[in-house]
């Protein structure tokens, strides 16, 4: 009973992924089922459409961008409030974890207004501040995770031995971080490559990202070439997951372990 | 190690943030989908041929561009924008648009007079918004506009919920009014509510609701309607009987502020000359407007193809621009408040 | 020590800075037709109480919480099997596939399901594209890997030790599911359904791509009225709205789950 209901509703779950991938390959823009051929000259248009390409470069930049900044300001946030013995952490810790809360198109009309009085409107570098206060939060949340579970006394031991501080931080601290530090990297990645409604707002022509390109390609033109794009960045994902779940294990980052 | 990795993307980051805006190609704003497809394939290669000069388009819908055209105004990121008659307009009051020095359009000699709407924008084509249907899924044909009044109709009828201008002048038509006692026709399109299946905020979105059927019967551009059968679906155009179908033309401006405008002008004069033109009419299926533009037997007399401009007032409905643009916002707001609101 | 919390705060200022752009946008005249505001006005914020728009917020209350119930009846199944299954490659099939659709974006998914609510691919007795139950169908979609998620950590905090004693006492399946394991698996329920309400209260992409402009979210007019109708104070009322909604409805809630415990 509660594997039939599992099967039907993991089905349910994949069944747009099947669709798109069987409509990518359709031959003409209109759809039929079953496709009356195939065909790869979705992905040729996809791969060789002029926005999409400078949309990747953008998004490459970007997420480049905002993880480089997040990761270190991220962990630093989280070891002080695991260690920084601060008076107020509920308060620091719902501060730093804040942007989660805030609608997407609130943040966007938000960011878009002040780009504009700072007269910055057509600027990445807003795009990559942007980014860099939406993905802080998972960057925090999973850094602190780890943190808690860190035993001080190794550190200790560490200094007790001579290692400067600087020192015992790169060669214990970090490694003993690394699950923290690696959820924090595939969030991080993840949630920049994707996000789309405060990008709507912020961006143009010129510095969108991917999936805003896509957007505007999807309201504008009724063939399959999204069916190929949506695809490529299906197949990337199952990869990164499966890698992912192959060598650290993702049970371990989302469920407690007896 | 980690660390020299951190420095070095940051390094990156600051060499990469002012990136390359560089851009030396001539940036038109135009519509989406085939409109850009056709300007792309007949006009921008001949210019990219003739100039050398690279051609980049910026899609979207009308008012979207206008609003984007609106925020970059006085260092514009379009040199050329292709938008319609009446939005016009609402370019020039915002000051958006530059007045057109005819001495560097030759080729608008041959423009009929009815194509040059101001001294800021100037035809490029013109079709009609009609009634469009498939007669696969309708049962009775459909000759006139009060046909989208009918019961057998009730649900199944889409039209735009950007631009209501065409069925709000019809309906005030209906009840002998006009587009600017369009007040008159209140009444008319509160009945056509429960008819209404959806609204399309794009050509694509029209276009879906069309090949899935989930709308048969739409208002529609004429250009739209052909691009279907292009792709395969049967649809059929209305000539109506009772009143013409809604002229539309779009027109060619140069942004207040652009650093490219010979450019510009090049462009705009190359897509008026009468073998682009002829180009033009053909890969649309539109109206040119310029005289003396060849239109091929098969397509001359159809539904929003005309031979000559002078055939715009006798066989359609111009709205007047002025009035139309005065009254735009007012009417999306009734619209949206009375007839798109559920 | 309080220094590493510096540069973080300093992000957190840039983001207050542009939730502050919001506030005083949120106050000033809108005068059509231009990026330039007037003065001091509460206008827009009478305009969001206008009868169009408060059907617009009660449509969005609604749709978020048949979204929350339909996706949490959905996932509690996937969780449960998630939590409490011995073999490995079960586990990483599920976490693969739950996870792999909340990896690839919004954009993707939902034009996904344009394809399959659109009459192409799978022909529907009843129109589904551009109707608020293809909307619904797409949110429920676009929230059942995080419900799955939350909801399979808090069944995973569950000692199977309950359920094994409860069954020996001699009660039947459904009892044990009843009594013992839904009302322990209560704190993932809670912040589960917390958070796909409030993040499908400010959804967009979901209601613009498969609404074919029928059906309006807040998320949509917000959008409409900032970037497309250019009324930059009255989209900023809208979306401070969005935002005061969503803080009540989580602080509101984190306060009854305080009191529980």
């Amino acid at each position: 009973m509660l594997k039939a209901s599992v099967v039907a509703l993991m089905a349910f779950m994949t069944l747009p992924t099947v669709v798109v991938m069987v409509v990518s390959f359709n031959p003409t823009a209109i759809l039929s089922f079953p496709p009356s051929g195939f065909s790869w000259r979705w992905y040729v248009n996809a791969l060789t459409y002029p926005q999409f390409q400078r949309a990747a470069v953008n998004s490459l930049w970007v997420t480049l961008g905002a993880v480089a900044l997040a990761l270190p300001i991220g962990t630093a946030a989280a070891l002080a409030l695991e260690r920084g013995r601060l008076r107020l952490p509920t308060l620091w810790a719902t501060l730093l974890l804040s942007p989660l809360v805030v609608p997407g198109v609130a943040a966007g009309l938000g960011f878009l207004i002040l780009a504009a009085s700072l007269g910055m409107i057509r600027s990445r570098a807003v795009l990559i501040a942007a980014h860099v206060a939406l993905v802080l939060p998972f960057v925090v949340r999973s850094v602190w995770v780890s943190a808690r579970n860190l035993d001080a006394t190794l550190e200790r031991a560490a200094a007790s031995l001579g290692a400067t501080p600087w020192r015992t931080f790169r060669r214990v601290t970090l490694p003993l971080l690394r699950p923290g530090l690696f959820a924090a990297l595939l969030f991080a990645v993840v949630v920049s490559v994707n996000e789309f409604v405060v990008s709507l707002f912020i961006s143009n022509r010129l510095t969108e990202i991917l999936p805003v390109a896509m957007y505007s390609y999807v309201v504008n033109y009724t063939d399959p070439t999204i069916a190929a794009m949506s695809t490529l960045f299906i197949t990337a994902t199952f990869l990164v997951i499966w890698l992912a779940d192959r060598y650290v294990g993702l049970g371990r980052v989302f469920l407690h372990h007896r | 190690m980690l660390m020299r990795l951190i420095v070095l993307m940051l390094l990156a980051l600051l060499v990469a943030a002012p990136a390359a805006e560089a851009q030396t190609a001539l940036v038109v704003s135009a519509w989406g989908g085939n409109w850009k497809d056709s300007l792309e394939k007949v006009v921008a290669k001949s210019f990219t041929a003739k100039t050398g000069i690279p051609v980049e388009f910026e899609v979207g819908g009308t008012i979207d561009r206008l609003a984007k055209a609106r925020v970059a105004k006085g260092n514009p990121l379009v040199d050329v924008t292709f938008t319609t008659s009446h939005v016009g307009r609402l370019y020039i009051s915002d000051g958006l648009i530059q007045p057109l020095d005819m001495s560097r359009l030759p080729n608008a000699k041959d423009l009929a007079k009815e194509a040059i709407r101001s001294e800021y924008h100037i035809g490029v084509w013109a079709y009609v918004y009609t009634v469009v249907y498939r007669p696969d899924l309708v049962k009775d044909d459909i000759t006139k506009w009060s046909d989208l009044w009918k019961p057998s109709l009730k649900g199944k009828i889409a039209m735009p919920d950007f631009d209501p201008s065409h069925i709000i002048t019809i309906a005030a038509l209906m009840e002998g009014g006009n587009e600017t006692t369009w007040e008159k026709g209140q009444k008319k399109l509160m009945e056509l509510k429960p008819q209404i299946a959806a609204f399309f905020a794009t050509d694509a979105q029209s276009q879906d609701l069309m090949k899935t059927g989930q709308a048969p019967v739409q208002v529609m551009l004429s250009v739209n309607a052909y691009h279907l059968i292009d792709q395969g679906i049967a649809v059929k155009l209305v000539q109506p009987t009772d009143y013409p179908g809604v002229v539309g033309i779009d027109t060619m401006t140069v942004m207040t502020g652009t650093r490219k405008a010979d450019a510009a002008y090049q462009f705009i004069n190359m897509a008026l000359a009468r073998d682009i033109q002829a180009e033009l009419v053909k890969s649309l299926k539109a109206s040119p407007t310029v005289i003396g533009t060849p239109v091929p037997a098969n397509l001359a007399g159809q539904p929003g193809i005309f031979v000559a401009p002078a055939q715009w007032k006798e066989k359609g409905y111009i709205i007047n621009d002025e009035v139309r643009a005065k009254n735009l916002p007012a009417w999306r707001e009734w619209f949206t408040s009375n007839i798109v609101k559920k | 020590m309080k220094l590493l919390l510096a540069p973080a705060l300093a992000v957190i200022a840039l983001f207050a800075m542009a939730l502050g752009c919001l506030f005083q946008y949120s106050v000033l005249e809108f005068i059509p037709g231009s990026l330039k505001t007037g003065g001091f006005t509460l206008a827009n914020f009478r305009s969001v109480t206008a009868p169009q728009y408060l059907g617009v917020i009660w449509d969005t209350v609604w749709l978020a919480a048949a979204t929350t119930l339909l996706t949490l009846v959905a996932a509690y199944p996937v969780a449960y099997a998630l939590a409490r299954t011995g073999s490995s490659r079960v586990r990483s099939t599920l976490l693969v596939l739950t996870l792999a659709p909340f990896f690839t974006g919004a954009i993707v998914r939902t034009y996904a399901w344009i394809l399959v609510l659109g009459n192409a691919v799978i022909t529907w007795p009843i129109p589904m594209l551009f109707t608020e139950r293809g909307v619904l169908v797409g949110l429920v979609h676009f929230s059942m890997p995080t419900m799955i998620l939350m909801l399979a950590a808090g069944i995973s905090h569950i000692d199977p030790l309950y359920e094994r004693a409860a069954a020996s006492l001699g009660a039947k399946p459904a009892r044990v599911f009843w009594r013992v394991t839904l009302p322990l698996s209560l704190p993932g329920i809670v912040s589960g359904s917390l958070i796909v309400f409030a993040w499908t209260l400010s959804a967009y992409p979901t209601p613009a791509l498969l609404g074919g402009g029928k059906v309006q979210m807040i998320a949509t007019v917000v959008k409409d009225r900032g970037l497309d109708s250019f009324n930059w104070p009255g989209a900023a009322a809208f979306a401070l709205l969005a935002l005061a909604m969503t803080i009540a409805l989580l602080a509101g809630v984190a306060r009854a789950g305080a009191r529980a415990a």
